[in-house]
């Protein structure tokens, strides 16, 4: 076998990044090595958060996969295919902290954008964006403008946005970020629906754990400077998630185990974490 | 109460306060004019006004014609130049470095002065070195904004149509355009009134005598105080109709939006800046 054919991924992942690393302003006096050596494989239907210290590369790690940017060295693969092949073919649907929704068009425009994009016809994009609106049940909402709509709802929006065209993967950058915790707790349960239905992968960056830990079942754990995978902390909170998953043992026990590993990073890098939400 | 009722009642309340406060005014004027028995040279009644206006419409309305042709044409035309260069800018960075900071220089100076050689280049009949430094003054505000416009879109959208697999045409067509249609709007407010001052003010510098500026300044030199202040009420019927167009551009540009935005100026570079968006608002 060749050494390509090794480094070829396993044809069933999602997400396969192989020793990615990346460096801002190589050569410059302003270098940043914001990753290193990052190896990760996201199986389809998998829910994968990214947590750890600002600045610590889970951003770049997320626009390395949409191939928003490109490894300095290492390869990205999704759904099998190379990372600039994956985003030609709108193989995954983004979602930011701001919802980025585009003020000068309604929310069911706003919706049909990526599709527009696609060249879908009228009719179609239509459906498709009222099949959206229900399943983020705001259905009534399709011919407001995005301002019009409180900061939930402008995300929950640019989620349906992100799934317009039904893209295997999702991919998240603390979308809740912005928001109260009330509206969080109730974002995050809307989510993981949202993403059963859908039968959607995740990979969702968050400096929150109980964010982390409640969405996924699987935390990846990083450290910054250079950023790297410090841990990989399998969650099972057995069978559903719902508010009472919130005051389970094995949900605390979880958030100790990722807090432990995020100390240890801590360790190894001799850098205090900050930014780390234990809230 | 129906809307419409409403909003009647809004105009009028807000109205009559102004036009009884003018009414005084107009009022007190006439009264100390005949009082002390003020001559019609120092400062004409406005009755002896109205009665010059009432003589004189014809010819007062075809200055306002002229002066309001010219700065309509400049406006317009000093638009559509405007915007066509400021796709050339957000095309070609290097002019873009090169254009700004002149654009800027330029409004710093008081370029009115160069209306003198402008008519120089075009017969002495003509109206065409006035439309032009109308057409400069409104290129420069439209240019520097809608160019802004183009350029200045948020980076969450640029990612987005990125992820999108969007073309730079798309990206251009979608966003880029969109986003500087307000920019366009508030150039425009502020632009249409200055077209009217400076097509009123280049007839100060020579030229045919046919406008508003060049019949207030031979009315005033021959004394014929009560005729001169006719034209300066159609100066100011002028300015009105131009300051209500750049109302009335306002309103569409908060149609296009939606929402009401705070503009800044700042004086030389006259530029000014959509409000950013509010991410949270209420239900309408
Ligand atoms: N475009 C860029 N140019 C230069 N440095 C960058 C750029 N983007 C990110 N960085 C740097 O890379 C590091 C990781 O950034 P980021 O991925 O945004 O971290 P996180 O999302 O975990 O907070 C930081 O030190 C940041 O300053
Ligand atoms: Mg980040």
């Amino acid at each position: 076998m060749t050494a390509a054919a090794d480094s070829a991924p396993a044809p069933s992942a999602a997400v396969s990044v192989g020793r990615a690393s990346m460096v801002f302003n190589a050569g410059r006096v302003n270098e940043v090595a914001a990753l290193t050596d990052i190896e990760l494989d996201i199986q389809p239907r998998d829910f994968v958060s990214l947590i750890g210290p600002s600045g610590c590369g889970k951003s770049t790690l997320l626009r390395l996969i949409a191939n928003l940017l490109t490894p300095t060295s290492g390869e990205v693969f999704v759904n099998g295919k190379p990372a600039a092949q994956a985003r030609l073919d709108q193989d995954y649907g983004m979602a930011f902290q701001q919802s980025g929704l585009f003020e000068w068009r309604s929310v069911r425009k706003n919706i049909e954008l990526p599709l527009e994009l696609k060249g879908w016809a009228k009719q179609r994009r239509a459906d498709r964006a009222n099949e959206m609106l229900e399943l983020v049940q705001l259905p009534e909402f399709g011919d407001h403008r995005p301002w019009e709509l409180s900061g939930g709802m402008q995300q929950r929006i640019a989620i349906a946005r992100a799934l317009a065209a039904h893209p295997p993967l999702l991919l998240m950058d603390e979308p809740f970020g912005a928001l109260d915790e009330m509206t969080r707790e109730h974002m995050q349960a809307e989510l993981l629906r949202i993403c059963a239905a859908a039968e959607t992968t995740v990979v969702f960056v968050t400096h929150s754990i109980p964010e982390a830990v409640y969405l996924s079942n699987r935390v990846v754990v990083m450290s910054p400077r250079p950023g790297r995978i410090t841990d990989v902390i399998d969650v099972d909170l057995g069978g559903e998630r719902d508010e009472d998953t919130r005051e389970d043992d094995a949900f605390y026990a979880t958030i100790t185990q990722v807090r432990e590993a995020l100390r240890g990073a801590e360790h190894d890098s001799g850098q205090p974490v900050r930014g780390v939400d234990d809230r | 109460m129906s809307t419409a009722a409403m909003n009647a009642m809004r105009v009028v309340r807000a109205t009559w306060p102004p036009i009884l406060f003018g009414l005084a005014f107009l009022g007190t004027w006439e009264l100390i004019v005949v009082l002390y028995d003020i001559k019609t040279f120092l400062l004409p009644a406005p009755s002896a006004i109205l009665s010059a206006l009432a003589d004189n419409v014809g010819s007062v309305w075809d200055a306002v014609r002229v002066t309001g042709t010219n700065a309509l044409v400049g406006l317009l035309l000093g638009t559509v130049v405007g915007v066509a260069l400021s796709f050339a800018l957000m095309r070609f960075r290097v002019l873009n470095e090169l254009v700004t900071p002149l654009a800027v220089a330029l409004n710093a100076i008081p370029i009115i002065i160069v209306v003198p050689v402008l008519n120089n280049m075009f017969s002495t009949t003509s109206q065409v070195g006035r439309r032009l430094m109308v057409l400069l003054i409104v290129l420069f505000i439209v240019l520097v904004n809608v160019a802004k416009g183009l350029r200045q879109v948020s980076a969450t959208h640029v990612e987005l149509m990125r992820s999108y697999a969007a073309t730079p045409w798309e990206i251009l067509v979608k966003i880029r355009i969109p986003n500087a249609v307000p920019y366009l709007f508030t150039a425009l407010r502020i632009a249409a009134p200055l077209a009217v001052i400076t097509a009123f003010v280049a007839e100060y510098f020579g030229g045919t005598q046919d406008g508003l500026g060049s019949r207030i300044t031979s009315n005033a030199a021959n004394s014929r105080n009560d005729v001169m202040w006719a034209y300066v009420i159609g100066a100011c019927v002028l300015g009105l109709t131009f300051y209500l167009l750049a109302i009335l551009i306002e309103n569409a540009a908060g149609r296009h939006q939606g929402r009401t935005r705070s503009t800044t100026t700042t004086g030389t570079t006259a530029t000014a800046t959509p409000a950013a968006p509010t991410g949270v608002a209420a239900h309408s």
